[in-house]
């Protein structure tokens, strides 16, 4: 084997396969507090309990994920579309439609078959949207979405024979594979944060390629990437495309989650919800939805319970998440990460003055 | 009887010999009539100046040559195709170009970004998952780019923060990406200083022959040194073309254009 | 429309066609063979009614929207929650007062005052960002369906309506043939008849306003141009501050016309905001008579949906506003911006 290579060149050289160079190079551009949160995730099994596993992280993740399809619409294309949660709720329905499920309508079909299915069902509805959306512009397309978003919402109420009205699917349960079950706290945890960081991976790299930064170029100027030679639409119906894959693993790992889906799971609150998390967690960046999630989470768990020892009614979170929203949104247009790098800046130049107000010795 | 002579082949054949062609292009906006019946013919590789008082028209020609605007009537046949109904990004496709009076810029990208789009948007791959490497020829040409506009020391900045000059260069440099045939500019030496106005001339005149372009102008002296051909408008129409010395005499003209031009 | 008969001879064609069925199928009475295939006349008809009250009140509720974000171009989310408010205030009022028409007079003023304080406090902060505005209204409808689920509760009420509106009318309307082969006409709730005619009147009110008098022309001439109130020396500030007062005022209302003749509970509002996008996208955002027709095709959708293809009904609704959408964007009788 050795005498095959040619003895001025080590296997480290250009010999390597592009892949691999392009790979050490991609690992070596992590920053070290990237690589810091990596870490903790990974070894949190080790010091958080089931609770914290599932329904916390968990949860953090899926919600993560979905509002992450938002991010990405909004924050490279500019546009808030309010349609994320409806596609991952039909995904939802779709897994649980053709696979198995304590409901007859059920047609119990391999997983290998129905997720694929369920991810191209949802991503052909957020691109069918999209297509009607990207029509007109700006502030409709909240408007737009939203009326598509309830439209769905009432539908998924009022049919029963795709998604079984009120009641919905219950009993829905991610395949058994390797014979780990899916849903046991520390399984689950990794299933989830593999498919967020994969999320979060792509849409990374996709917003530096030249389909993210041609989006990024729409949402500054269509009319000048029109003069570019871009297809204008064609692009924001892609970006729509790709945006509603990411929201359908956010939909059937939620549905695998709660082992049910009903119509409340994509209704307008949770749709609110996505746009909540997203908004407060910040628009620019993929790590924004994420943060966004986890304080979600957080507090529409505890918040019930410190409300309560406080002497407040436990009812009254929602009133909370509302109130914090709103002061985000007055105070920082950017979110919460938006926030923080101002106060990082303000340090920095509180530093450099000190810095230069001082003598040395 | 005009729009017929030009569906017949003998005519299809006389202006594919021209790079762009315009026959009775009006366009109105209400009542306002910004362009009317509006004939115009350029040569490939021909430098054309159009000039005109604030309002004339130029600008609206201009979006109505690319497609910004769709005319209200006439046609317009660009390499011997007709393209009146194309969208923006086609007629882009077949070797078109243009500047924008005010730039029209990606403010939220950073300068090599806005001029790599330019590459990008008249090549494949508009739609590519996968990033371009360093080494790409796309990334190149970008470069290449941004150094002809003397912006290369700032070319990993946001555009956001340019200079005004700065912001007209680019403009420029967004024009000339990929494989011009034609381009048009809309007024890119106003505003610029007598440097970066010479750096203009130079990039100009230094533009490969086969490279036509119009060039709407304020400055005489900018326009009469870049242009073969002149064209006058006044009011949505034009009523004078010819060699820039002719324009400059022209008794017309100088009462029209010179007087207030240089009020 | 005399364009549009002039340019497209089959479908205005078509269109006479079906609205001479439509008239027909209204005032005639049906055959025998008709009922096998469509069922009874009086469901239809039926149907037909509420789905046109229904569309009062979207009505009701929509133009203001569509006004407010006509002239402020301001999407104001929180709609449907000033819907809501006007219901639960105009129930307390009428409890108090016993006056039901008194209702509505006090809930207009003080939906209209909570419209005033949100363009003062929160439209006027944030001028020119379109979408922070709308951010901020969906967090206020966010809390503000917690604070009436706080103060209401979670159950529903139903403002009684006077003695005088109780009991169905007899309408000059053929719904079939009685036991004997008499004619029987079709009997409808004296409530509904007045709502839908005070939606008329309500209308026709608003239209008059806007064309016939002064501040109805500065507003329109607002709605095509904003910067030319500014040019006319118009106190910009202060119109918005009454559309915005005025559009929240019939909000509310409605809310107490809806929780008569329906009820109102937590979920309304999401309910008629969705009504009112679905209502002005189809109709044009920023015109009156496209809300007008808007929400009485919504309505009758909504209504002959829910009879003729009960699981599916949504559906239809979708799929007007999908065709819109696709085929007419700015909506019906909007106008590109
Ligand atoms: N988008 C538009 N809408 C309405 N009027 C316009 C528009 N663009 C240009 N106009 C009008 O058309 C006329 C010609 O404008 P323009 O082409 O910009 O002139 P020029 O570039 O020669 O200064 C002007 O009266 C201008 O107000
Ligand atoms: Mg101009």
């Amino acid at each position: 084997m050795s005498s095959n290579t040619p003895p001025n060149q080590t296997l480290a050289n250009p010999q390597a396969p592009r892949w691999w160079l392009w790979l050490v190079d991609r690992v070596a551009a992590i920053p070290a507090h990237a690589w810091a949160v990596m870490l903790v995730l990974l070894v949190m099994p080790l010091v958080a309990d089931d609770f914290f596993l599932f329904q916390i992280f968990g949860w953090t993740f899926i919600l993560g994920i979905v509002a992450l399809s938002l991010m990405f619409l909004a924050g490279y294309g500019g546009m808030v579309s309010l349609i994320q949660m409806s596609v991952a709720g039909l995904a939802g329905y779709m897994v649980a439609l053709f696979g198995d499920s304590g409901t007859t309508i059920s047609l119990g079909l391999p997983w290998w078959f129905v997720v694929p299915l369920a991810m191209v069902i949802a991503t052909l509805f957020g691109s069918l949207v999209g297509l009607l959306a990207v029509r007109t512009e700006g502030i409709y397309t909240i408007m737009i979405t939203l009326a598509m978003a309830s439209a769905f919402y009432y539908f998924t109420r009022q049919n029963y024979t795709i998604f079984n009205g009120y009641t919905g699917f219950n009993l829905v349960l991610p395949p058994d594979l390797f014979g780990v079950n899916w849903r046991e706290p520390v399984p689950f945890y990794y299933l989830t944060l593999v498919a967020a960081g994969l999320c979060f991976l792509l849409v990374t790299y996709v917003s530096r390629a030249p389909f993210g930064l041609a989006l990024q170029g729409v949402r500054d100027n269509p009319r000048r990437m029109a003069a570019l030679g871009f297809n204008v639409t064609a692009h924001r119906v892609a970006a729509y495309a790709f945006a509603s894959a990411l929201a359908s693993v956010g939909g059937i790992l939620l549905v695998w989650q709660n082992a049910q889906i009903a119509p409340g799971t994509a209704g307008i609150h949770a749709t609110f919800d996505i746009l909540i998390i997203a908004v407060i967690g910040g628009l620019s960046r993929p790590s924004g939805p994420f943060l966004g999630a986890f304080l979600f989470v957080l507090l529409s768990t505890f918040a019930p319970d410190v409300l309560r020892a406080i002497g407040a009614s436990g009812e009254r979170y929602k009133m909370l998440i509302g109130g914090i929203f709103l002061f985000v949104v007055f105070v920082s247009p950017d979110g919460l990460l938006g926030l923080w790098e101002r106060w990082k800046a303000h340090l920095t130049r509180d530093d450099m003055a000190r810095g230069k107000g001082e003598t040395r010795p | 009887m005009t729009t017929e002579t030009i569906k017949s082949p003998a005519a299809a054949t006389s202006s594919a010999g021209h790079a762009l062609e315009l026959r009775g292009v009006s366009k109105l906006f209400g009542a306002l009539a910004a362009l009317s019946d509006i004939d115009l013919a350029i040569r490939p590789g021909e430098r054309r100046a159009v000039l005109g008082s604030n309002g004339a028209g130029k600008t609206t020609l201009f979006n109505c040559i690319t497609g910004d605007f769709l005319p209200s009537t006439g046609g317009i046949r660009l390499f011997g195709e007709d393209v009146t109904r194309f969208p923006a990004q086609e007629r882009i496709r077949r070797g078109l170009r243009r500047t924008y009076q005010i730039s029209l810029l990606f403010n939220g990208l950073t300068v090599r970004d806005n001029v790599y789009l330019a590459c990008r948007g008249v090549s494949r791959g508009r739609f590519s998952f996968l990033r371009s490497r360093a080494d790409d020829s796309l990334m190149q040409a970008a470069e290449d780019l941004v150094a002809a506009v003397h912006l290369s020391d700032l070319i990993d900045t946001p555009v956001s923060v340019l200079a005004y000059g700065q912001q007209r260069q680019l403009e420029i440099a967004l024009a000339l990406a990929g494989a011009p045939r034609l381009i048009l500019f809309d007024e890119p030496a106003a505003g610029l200083s007598p440097t970066e106005r010479k750096d203009l001339v130079e990039i100009l005149t230094g533009l490969p022959a086969h490279i036509g372009y119009v060039i709407i102008e304020h400055d005489m002296d900018v326009a009469l040194r870049v242009a073969e051909r002149v064209t006058m408008m006044h009011n949505g129409r034009i009523f004078k073309e010819g060699l820039p010395e002719e324009i400059e005499n022209d008794p017309e003209v100088q009462a029209l254009y010179l007087g207030d031009g240089h009020e | 429309m005399r364009e549009f008969a002039r340019q497209h001879p089959v479908w205005s064609g078509i269109a006479i066609v079906v609205a001479l069925f439509v008239i027909w199928a209204i005032f005639a009475p049906w055959p025998e063979g008709f009922e096998a295939i469509f069922g009874r006349k009086r469901v239809f008809l039926n149907a037909v009614f509420s789905g046109i009250t229904l569309g009062a009140l979207y009505f009701l509720v929509a133009s203001g929207f569509t006004l407010i974000f006509g002239l402020m171009h301001n999407v104001n989310l929180a709609h449907g929650s000033l819907y809501l408010l006007g219901g639960y205030l105009g129930y307390e009022f009428a409890e108090w007062t016993g006056y039901w028409l008194l209702s509505f007079v006090l809930v207009f003023i003080v939906v209209g005052c909570v419209g005033m304080a949100m363009q003062v406090l929160v439209f006027r902060r944030l001028e020119g960002q379109e979408l922070r505005q709308t951010l901020v209204t969906i967090g206020i409808s966010v809390v503000a369906a917690d604070l009436m689920l706080w103060a209401w509760g979670g159950s529903s009420y139903q403002v009684m309506s006077p003695d005088w509106l109780r009991g169905p009318m007899e309408l000059p309307l053929i719904a079939g043939y009685g036991r004997d082969g008499e004619l029987v006409y079709l009997r409808y709730p004296k409530v509904r008849i007045a709502i839908l005619f005070a939606a008329i009147v309500i209308g026709i009110g608003i239209w008059m306003a806007l064309n016939r008098t002064r501040i109805g022309m500065i507003i329109r001439a607002g709605v095509d141009d904003r910067d030319i109130l500014g040019a006319m020396g118009i106190p910009i500030s202060r119109v918005f501050l009454g559309v915005f007062a005025f559009g929240a005022g019939l909000a509310g209302i409605a809310g107490v016309v809806g929780g008569t003749f329906q009820s109102i509970a937590p979920g309304e509002d999401t309910r008629f905001l969705m009504a009112s996008l679905v209502v002005v996208i189809v109709g044009g955002m920023g015109s009156l008579q496209g809300a007008a027709i808007g929400a009485v095709l919504i309505g009758l959708a909504e209504q002959l949906g829910s009879v003729y293809m009960p699981t599916y009904a949504v559906v239809l609704t979708f799929l007007i506003m999908a065709a819109v959408l696709a085929f007419r964007p700015q909506g019906l009788m909007g106008r590109r911006g």
